[in-house]
């Protein structure tokens, strides 16, 4: 690839299309409420969006595995000492296919199902995905910090504009929130900069703050990506977000910002606050318990099929913070595992919530029930997802849970012990979901003519249920990628 | 051992034809699935039955990797390896210690394993030929069927603890998909979901249990972590204490400082607990009866259930070396067998009766475990196999031939119109209470195998093993209830008149208005007075073979198992210290020991037939009186309400506790909401004083002055 700028390329090339369907509105004039050129533009988005899935496996193919630090890093001087510098390791490398590859998944889903506004709607996608994979790649703090907040913006008018009813309390309480825990976050960086006197991420990573510096900087990020992830008590803004959200949202809200949280304690928290990493272990441990097992009994409760699942989201984030601060190679490969196995599970549980909602408008689950009657192809592909969600061996759910929990047994079996108590309720409220909609009798007349599964329907699903049974069967692929990065994040915990 | 490409199609074959039928049944059709399916698992079943004849009796050179077998065990800490075999297929996971292949791995207790499922599985695809033909779903049907026959298949050939995990999941999938097969009724549901939930309470014990053996030993495969406890060898556990030879470890558990082995046992017990339906965990499996009774012949009595066994005696190293552990599998077995069996007694659903006893057996099974006698353990596992698949496919026969009417009070008199169904029935009922006459070769297979057992459990005893003694007379007892019950069940279903007089109403459980709603959607007309009519000739073919298994089976394999072969055959498979000599001291016990069963057997016999054959009715009437004791049995002990009021009420409650007063009230109410109605709130009192009245403001103003002059004034006094 020569000295070709392949991860700007990856970054902007959304951003692009963007800007390019934007040109092409202007100088069409105004068609707003046209329903053919809004198709044009979501047809436009989803060609760039695959462009950057494909640009995406080019970089996967010239990363070098096992290779140790950043790779494939473009750097040029932006302003003072801060750098735009780009570069991906194991963990961000497939955090950034994840998001492209949800990304026209989501855009495909939103075919027929979004009708308002579509070319804005494509628009505010598209810009969140270049977001998002900046963030993954931004080698810079403070270039990170601005794709960080920057992503909070499409995503808030995404709910704001094409949610439900509820959408103005939902976006307000996700804004609220993300942005009280980043304004701390901000203030850190700040003080890191002016400290360390850089703000490269690959310097800092080695750069030795005084451990009750150390402290403080731990919680002004700890308070960004604990409610980012989302972590227990700070996760309310979540259920709400998800059920305002329209379904793409959701699947990308779950699918990948949730994950920042996570990758944000592997790149800053771990090896630039080593110490107070090893401080809060305890803390970050019962939080983790709390959420797993809090969230899961919430989850049971819960009587619309969004809510559920995001709230089983909180529970299976808490198994990432679990991994992570086991400070163990097992429990961060899992942790890692996790998120990404997460992101394809939550991602398809949404869709499949989305294919009956796109049907009936409503995600109560008192109103479905024997859609198996109708819809065989639907409630196959429920229920994998399903036992997936539960962790059942084979699918990708497994590997990140027994891992993260077995890591964390090295630690304090008290965690260990906690978590697996949330691995029975997640079979509990799942199953009681599957249950209630798919199984028994058709009750509701409405359901008599619910049509399966149409093609654009499986063409969403298809590539999630592979990827969830091919990394339930064949994790390594992904343990062989993230190898150096788990260790490398490990590296100040174990050594120091 | 069988060739590599054999085992191979035995253990994938049947997973790949569950593809098949499953994902294609609209191009394979019906008929094709079950010709897929049942032709795959009936070859699997034949080569597997092959293999174990070759074992047994074709001898087995011990190859390198046996260094010794002793027949007394004698090695005591010596490497003691097992003869076993094998393939890898593909890494699976592979992250620092933390290693697990996708793998076959036969040796003596996975041959045994693969005969019994295999075996049985197939005869069961075959009879389900005819018990299904008017299901309107059965490619979907036999999938399962194949699906759960290759989860258990991958489960007892795993080579690691997390493939073994796999394959215990799995088989829980497939049983809860074939508990909920008519999914359209209540009952079935909820009992699928009962079970897989239970499952997963032992599963919480199974998955700490594994990674208590990952910390303890750095490693999640069978051979390194078998082997150190075999040498006693010293291990580092990951980061919970100082490195110590293996037996002696003690690793800090929640506030316990605990006996790593001991530790290890109970978890992984607690595991096979939920599996194999063990007190507390035994909730589960009379409620799967709400499944296709093909299914419950196969997962629910001869195969799943009794993959807790296998664990227990696959780690037999383990048990061997964690008394207190050991200890607790002879209890909870024990306390099993006698349970159950008092359950059965006062059951008026003939699957139901059937299912406790298929409780209280395994509970024999796990004593023998308990106190040692792995091997016998195994024995009834094999010979149990075929007498209960035989009882419960002769139900199934039966409620095939009544028009699905599972209530033994309206059965009576069906011997004469089901003479094949009879006689297996019979032979099944023999072989499970274990009737032959000791010190000879006459029995037929469960009076070997409970035999075994029991004669076990009294040398146990006698040398003083942890509740060895209790599990020996809890046995001696449970065999008597054994005999009455399953006489009971021979005697209102086959003999005298037919009673279809009593109402549905009766009936004691709840669920059979949904089943009858089921089984007329199948075309059923459900009419009580017509007669009934003999299966077809493709169940009674299972029957058949079956009970030849069920008559022969104890006789053939007595030898290999715990006769004086079985060191060779088990070849290492099973472990035992140099001071287990259970099998040789069990032809040393007292003579009435040898008696004792038959004696109570017999007894059983005699009260069941005077009750119920020649005083019919008698059992009846002592049922209506409703004393204490039978509303306590026919109540189940009442575990479903005692359970029913806590942990399910409780986790219903605590849910919405924590949603609407922790999350609505707590945190939002002082997060978010409570932010923005403090903003609100405020900014409202504050808009509320611009009256816009100008005396309002000149008051304010003056009142303010006042004040501010005031405290100036103060402070300036003060000063001066």
């Amino acid at each position: 690839m020569g000295n070709f700028p392949i991860l700007t390329a990856v970054t902007f090339l959304p951003l692009a299309g963007a800007v390019l369907i934007m040109l092409v509105r202007a100088m069409t004039g105004s068609q707003e409420s046209d329903v053919a050129s809004g198709n044009k533009a979501l047809t436009a988005g989803l060609i760039f969006s695959v462009a950057t899935f494909l640009a995406s496996l080019v970089m996967l193919a010239s990363f070098d595995i096992g290779a140790p630090g950043y790779q494939l890093v473009e750097e040029v001087s932006w302003f003072a000492n801060v750098q735009y510098k780009l570069g991906v390791d194991g963990l961000s490398l497939l955090l950034i296919l994840l998001t492209t590859l949800l990304t026209p998944l989501s855009l495909i889903a939103s075919f027929g199902s979004v009708k308002e506004r579509l070319t804005e709607y494509t628009i505010a996608f598209l810009v969140l995905e270049t977001f998002m994979i900046g963030v993954f790649c931004a080698l810079d703090m403070v270039l990170f910090y601005v794709f960080f907040e920057a992503g909070l913006i499409p995503m808030f008018i995404i709910i704001g504009v094409w949610g439900g009813a509820d959408r103005i309390y939902a976006s307000y309480k996700f804004f609220l929130y993300t942005l009280l825990g980043s304004l701390f976050m901000l203030a850190a960086v700040v003080f890191m900069y002016l400290q360390a006197g850089t703000s490269d991420i690959a310097q800092l990573e080695t750069f030795a703050f005084a451990p009750e510096v150390q402290t403080w900087l731990w919680l002004a990020f700890f308070a960004s990506f604990a409610v980012k992830l989302p972590m227990w008590p700070v996760h309310t803004w979540l259920p709400d977000a998800h059920v305002q959200a329209p379904t793409a949202g959701s699947v990308i809200l779950a699918g990948i910002l949730l994950k920042m949280g996570g990758y944000g304690f592997l790149r800053f928290s771990l090896p630039m606050f080593p110490d107070a990493s090893e401080l809060f272990q305890p803390f970050m441990f019962v939080l983790s318990v709390v959420a797993i097992v809090y969230a899961s009994l919430v989850a049971f409760r819960q009587t619309d099929m969004k809510k559920l699942i995001a709230y089983s989201s909180v529970a299976h984030m808490g198994f990432v913070t679990l991994g992570i601060f086991s400070f163990t190679e097992v429990g961060v490969q899992g942790a890692i595992f996790q998120m990404i196995s997460h992101g394809l599970i939550s991602g398809a549980l949404f869709l499949i919530v989305g294919v009956v909602y796109d049907r009936m408008h409503t995600r109560e689950i008192a109103a479905y029930g024997g859609l198996v009657h109708r819809m065989p192809v639907y409630a196959a592909m429920f229920m994998l997802f399903s036992m997936a969600n539960v962790g059942l061996p084979g699918t990708s759910g497994f590997v990140g849970e027994i891992l993260t929990m077995t890591g964390a047994f090295q630690a304090s079996t008290w965690a260990a012990a906690g978590a697996a108590l949330g691995v029975i309720f997640s079979a509990v409220y799942m199953l009681t979901l599957y249950r209630r909609t798919v199984f028994g009798q058709i009750t509701n007349p409405d359901l008599e003519g619910i049509k399966d599964v149409d093609l654009k329907e499986i063409i969403t699903l298809a590539p999630l249920i592979i990827g969830t049974i091919l990394l339930g069967i064949a994790p390594n692929i992904v343990f062989n990628i993230t190898r150096e990065s788990s260790l490398r994040a490990l590296q100040m915990i174990t050594g120091g | 051992m069988l060739p590599d490409f054999l085992l191979l199609f035995i253990v994938l074959a049947p997973g790949l034809a569950a593809l098949v039928a499953g994902l294609f049944q609209k191009y394979v059709t019906d008929n094709g699935a079950m010709i897929i399916t049942t032709g795959t698992v009936g070859l699997a079943g034949i080569l597997s039955v092959i293999q174990l004849f070759m074992f047994a009796f074709g001898g087995h050179a011990p190859d390198a990797v046996l260094t010794a077998a002793p027949a007394d065990g004698g090695h005591g800490g010596g490497p003691v390896h097992a003869v076993h075999h094998v393939i890898t297929l593909f890494t699976w996971i592979d992250v620092g210690q933390f290693q697990a292949d996708w793998a076959i791995r036969v040796d003596a207790l996975s041959i045994v394993m693969m005969a019994v499922i295999t075996g049985v599985s197939g005869l069961v695809h075959l009879y389900s030929w005819g018990y299904m033909s008017e299901d309107p779903h059965r490619a979907r049907f036999f999938s399962y069927l194949s699906l759960f026959t290759f989860m258990m298949l991958m489960l007892v050939t795993a080579d690691n603890f997390i493939q073994l995990f796999f394959g215990w999941e799995g088989v829980g999938l497939a049983s809860y998909l074939l508990i909920g097969f008519w999914y359209h009724n209540k009952a079935p549901n909820d009992a699928a979901i009962k079970a897989f939930v239970t499952n997963r309470v032992g599963d919480f014990g199974l998955a700490l249990g594994i990674m208590a053996v990952f910390v303890v030993f750095g490693s999640v495969e069978f051979e390194p972590v078998l082997n150190a406890i075999k040498e006693n060898a010293s291990v580092t556990p990951l980061a919970l204490a100082e490195a110590a030879p293996v037996r002696e470890l003690v690793i800090p558990f929640l506030a316990y400082d605990v006996p790593a082995l001991e530790l290890i046992g109970v978890l992984l017990f607690i595991g096979a607990m939920g599996k194999s339906a063990q007190f507390f965990l035994h909730v589960w499996l009379p409620d799967a009866m709400e499944g296709p009774t093909p299914v419950s012949a196969l997962i629910h009595a001869a195969t799943m259930v009794t993959a807790g066994v296998y664990l227990v005696c696959l780690m037999s190293p383990i048990y061997e070396y964690a008394p207190v552990a050991a200890g607790m599998v002879t209890l909870i077995g024990a306390v099993t067998a006698l349970y159950a069996a008092t359950v059965g007694l006062a059951q008026n659903d003939i699957k139901r009766v059937i299912a406790y006893s298929t409780c209280s057996q395994l509970g024999y099974m796990f004593f023998a475990a308990g106190i040692g006698a792995y091997q016998a353990a195994m024995f009834h596992l094999f010979t149990h196999a075929f007498f209960k698949a035989l009882l419960f496919l002769g139900a199934g026969s039966v409620i095939h031939g009544m028009h699905h009417e599972q209530d033994m009070r309206r059965m009576g008199g069906v011997a004469k119109f089901m003479p094949y169904t009879y006689a297996a029935m019979m032979i099944g009922t023999i072989a499970i209470i274990g009737l032959g006459l000791p010190h000879t070769q006459l029995g037929f297979a469960g009076f070997f195998s409970k035999d075994a057992i029991l004669e076990t459990a009294f040398a146990a005893g006698e040398n003083g093993v942890t509740f060895g003694q209790l599990a020996f007379w809890f046995g001696i007892l449970a065999a008597l209830l054994t005999s009455f019950y399953s006489w009971r069940l021979i005697y209102m279903t086959f003999h005298g008149p037919r009673e279809d007089s009593i109402p549905p109403e009766v009936h004691e459980v709840d669920s059979h208005a949904d089943d009858h709603l089921a089984q007329d959607e199948h075309g059923h007309q459900h009419d009580h007075h017509e007669d009934p009519h003999e299966s077809p000739l493709v169940m009674l073919v299972p029957l058949g073979l079956l009970s030849l298994g069920a008559i022969f089976a104890g006789l053939i394999f007595y030898g290999s198992f715990v006769g004086h072969h079985q060191a060779d055959f088990w070849a290492g498979a099973i472990y035992t210290t140099g001071d287990n000599h259970l099998l040789e001291e069990k032809y040393n016990v007292p003579e009435w020991v040898f008696w004792a069963p038959l004696m109570v057997t017999i007894t059983g016999f005699l009260i069941a037939t005077f009750t119920y054959l020649f005083n019919r009715g008698f059992g009846r009437r002592i049922a209506e009186s409703g004393g204490p004791l039978h509303s306590l049995f026919a109540n189940k002990w009442y575990f479903d309400e005692i359970y029913n009021a806590t942990f399910v009420r409780g986790t219903h409650w605590l849910g919405g506790f924590l949603w609407k007063t922790g999350d609505k009230r707590i945190i939002d109410g002082l997060g978010p909401d409570g932010i923005t109605s403090l903003v609100q709130r405020s900014s409202k009192r504050l808009s509320a004083m611009h009256t816009g009245y100008l005396y309002h403001y000149a008051f304010v103003i003056i009142g303010a002055a006042l004040v501010f002059g005031a405290v100036i004034f103060w402070r300036v006094g003060g000063a001066g």
